[in-house]
């Protein structure tokens, strides 16, 4: 067994939980069952993982064995990577056959005659997904195993998730490999980005639980108040906290939100202030670079008006990021007739 | 809304005028001096401090050292190293072996001041060698500390004959290092370190000053960096804005010449806020600014300082003494 390819599986088997290994080389499938009896699964790390090349060694496993097992832990732990999303357009209405063995043989042969050495790997998944590893060589050198992109395709959509790594250059290529092989016309690239693929999913295909326009109220909990306090302020918190928590209902929808670690707006508005104030008043937009970022943005953002730190509705800029699919955002004045708007090509 | 003070009310600062004349100027007590313009005051020799550029230092407000004296640095670097062997073979220091023998230097930075007035800044610097390199070779220096006082004159007239004022301490480096340091100083001229933290209030004192300094090349933009940490799932703004614009509207803020107020400050954060919330609906004066980033210098709440450029570091350090002397009072 090549040397390279030993290290390779020893350095995948380092990356998976000690408790997820077994399993993880089960679905693997290239050890049998009885080897994997032999390995003691309890033991450091570094000694499973030196077991594992072992046996492999006795099954002579060659990159491509390697490479199926590189693609399950990915598959596994998809939040590890940072995908983009890309948008293929066909100008005909009709939904082509989807031939698989067609689509694959394609892509191979697009990537090779462009740069002959890749290592090109897929799997199939339940839901349609079809998963593409790519290990990106040149003319002149051998694929190098630890610079890999994934493609994750759902054949049934016009969507394709990707996610890149450093070798960008080689991103055309694919990007043209993709819309050959699915029979499209080209592909664009959303500006939505997100290490969650599973909520990027959700928000293109919009399976996350949309605003309702009927809506049940449920009664909020009541809350302890001082005894000394107007009667009359209170009701005036109360209602005006029903109301946020209403508005939020119906903007935010009821269900979770879909898990984004970002969003950037790039503003190029006019600075409009106070005229009382007498400062700035230039004819050149004011540009700024907004970046909100949280370990789930939408959550957070959802209990921004409710903590008091935000308005409610919050503006249509955040609550937009789900429908518009997009959390990359450029802003300009809008001209005319509402000057206080703001458009977001 | 209620008036909102500086610290540090009682605390006149002093310093070079923009201009480059000495002299004392009655201001009124909400108000700082603008930090002089560089090509006149170019009295710090940027070579010696390049060193102070694009470092992380970690702020601590020290209390006047008794019996100091710039005439026995050599004596205390000796000393100082002989008592951090000491803490090692203790067992209290750091890495697992990793130095061969920490070589102590202890000099005197007297460009590093705001006036005659002032104390010279004293560096301390920590290096050695590692068992891998060979043995003629440079020494690494693996901490810095340095004590400094620019224009915290007024502080140190009233302080008695044996006593020096420095005080405002950075360190970069192991903070075990800084602990030792300090442990030593402590010890030996009876002062006391504390970390300086940096109020959201003079963080937006800093942003507003920065913001106006006139930079010569292409500058980096002014960012204002906001946390929201209590939500459910918590939040991190950061607010970029192009620094052309953001100095266009701080121009316009800025009435008096020479002279920055509260309320000139507040307005300017204001017009940033406003902005922001025509945008997101988002009440930013409601979440804490944690980081203010300019070309000059960034500076986090918890103490932290970088210094970009060496024409402004003499203004920061005036306003970064004034903090350390209102902790200190």
């Amino acid at each position: 067994m090549d040397e390279t390819v030993a290290e390779y599986i020893r350095r995948t088997v380092l990356k998976i939980p000690r408790d997820e290994i077994k399993p993880m080389l089960q679905k693997w499938g290239f050890l049998s069952e009885a080897q994997l009896q032999t390995i003691n699964f309890h033991q450091l790390k570094d000694n499973i993982s030196q077991d594992v090349v072992q046996l492999c060694e006795e099954n002579s496993a060659d990159i491509k064995q390697a490479a199926v097992l590189d693609i399950i832990y990915n598959h596994t732990y998809p939040n590890k990577r940072v995908w983009s999303v890309y948008q293929m357009n066909k100008t005909g209405e009709e939904m082509d056959f989807f031939d698989l063995t067609d689509f694959k043989k394609k892509i191979k042969r697009q990537l090779r005659s462009a740069l002959k050495n890749v290592t090109i790997t897929f799997r199939e998944y339940e839901d349609n997904a079809i998963w593409i590893r790519i290990a990106w060589g040149t003319p002149y050198t051998k694929p190098n195993q630890y610079k890999t992109s994934y493609v994750v395709y759902h054949s049934q959509t016009p969507y394709v998730f990707i996610s890149a790594s450093m070798l960008k250059s080689n991103l055309p290529l694919l990007c043209q490999a993709l819309v050959v092989a699915s029979n499209y016309h080209d592909i664009r690239e959303m500006e939505l980005r997100s290490h969650s693929l599973n909520s990027l999913k959700d928000i293109v295909f919009k399976r996350y639980s949309q605003n309702f326009q009927t809506y049940y109220p449920k009664p909020l909990q009541e809350r302890d108040v001082a005894p000394e306090s107007d009667l009359r302020i209170i009701q005036e918190n109360k209602n005006e906290k029903e109301r946020i928590e209403r508005v939020n209902r119906e903007i935010f929808g009821d269900g979770p939100q879909p898990k984004l670690e970002f969003a950037q707006y790039k503003l190029e508005t006019m600075f409009k202030s106070d005229p009382k104030r007498d400062v700035l008043d230039k004819k050149e937009p004011f540009r700024c670079l907004v970046k909100f970022s949280s370990p789930h943005l939408l959550e957070s953002l959802k209990s921004l008006a409710p903590a008091g730190m935000a308005d409610a509705p919050l503006s249509p800029l955040l609550t937009c990021i789900p429908q518009k699919a997009r959390n990359y955002f450029k802003i300009r004045e809008k001209k005319g007739l509402f000057p206080g708007s703001f458009v977001s090509p | 809304g209620a008036a909102r003070t500086l610290p540090s009310i009682g605390r006149l600062s002093r310093g070079l005028l923009f201009g480059g004349a000495h002299g004392r100027v009655g201001l009124s007590p909400s108000s700082r001096l603008v930090p002089p313009a560089p090509p006149s005051q170019e009295n710090i020799d940027s070579q010696k401090i390049a060193f102070l550029l694009r470092k992380q230092w970690t702020l601590y407000s020290v209390t006047p050292l008794y019996r100091f004296s710039d005439a026995h640095l050599r004596d205390y670097a000796r000393l100082l190293s002989a008592f951090i062997a000491a803490e090692k073979q203790k067992g209290l220091a750091v890495e697992i072996g990793v130095e061969l023998g920490i070589r102590v230097a202890i000099s005197s930075l007297p460009d590093l001041r705001g006036s005659d007035r002032d104390q010279a800044a004293i560096l301390v610097q920590l290096s050695s060698r590692s068992p891998a390199t060979p043995k003629n070779s440079e020494e690494k220096i693996i901490w810095s500390g340095w004590f400094c006082s620019v224009s915290g004159d007024d502080f140190s007239e009233n302080v008695p004959e044996d006593f020096t004022c420095l005080p405002l301490f950075l360190a970069n480096g192991a903070e075990s290092y800084t602990s030792i340091v300090g442990s030593w100083f402590q010890k030996t001229f009876d002062c006391c370190f504390r970390r300086l933290a940096i109020s959201p209030l003079n963080l937006s004192w800093m942003a507003a000053m920065w913001t106006g300094c006139k930079v010569d090349k292409t500058a980096s933009a002014m960012e204002l960096v906001f946390s929201v940490p209590h939500l459910t799932q918590p939040l991190d703004i950061s607010y970029a804005i192009h620094p052309e614009d953001a100095k266009a509207l701080w121009d316009t803020v800025q009435k008096t010449p020479g002279e920055i107020t509260q309320e000139e400050v507040d307005v300017f954060m204001d017009c940033l806020y406003s902005h922001f919330h025509r945008h997101f609906k988002i009440r930013l004066s409601a979440t804490k600014l944690v980081k203010v980033s300019t070309a000059i210098a960034s500076a986090h709440c918890d103490g932290i300082i970088k210094f970009l450029q060496s024409q402004y570091l003499t203004g920061v350090l005036m306003l970064l003494t004034e903090l350390a002397i209102s902790q200190i009072q």
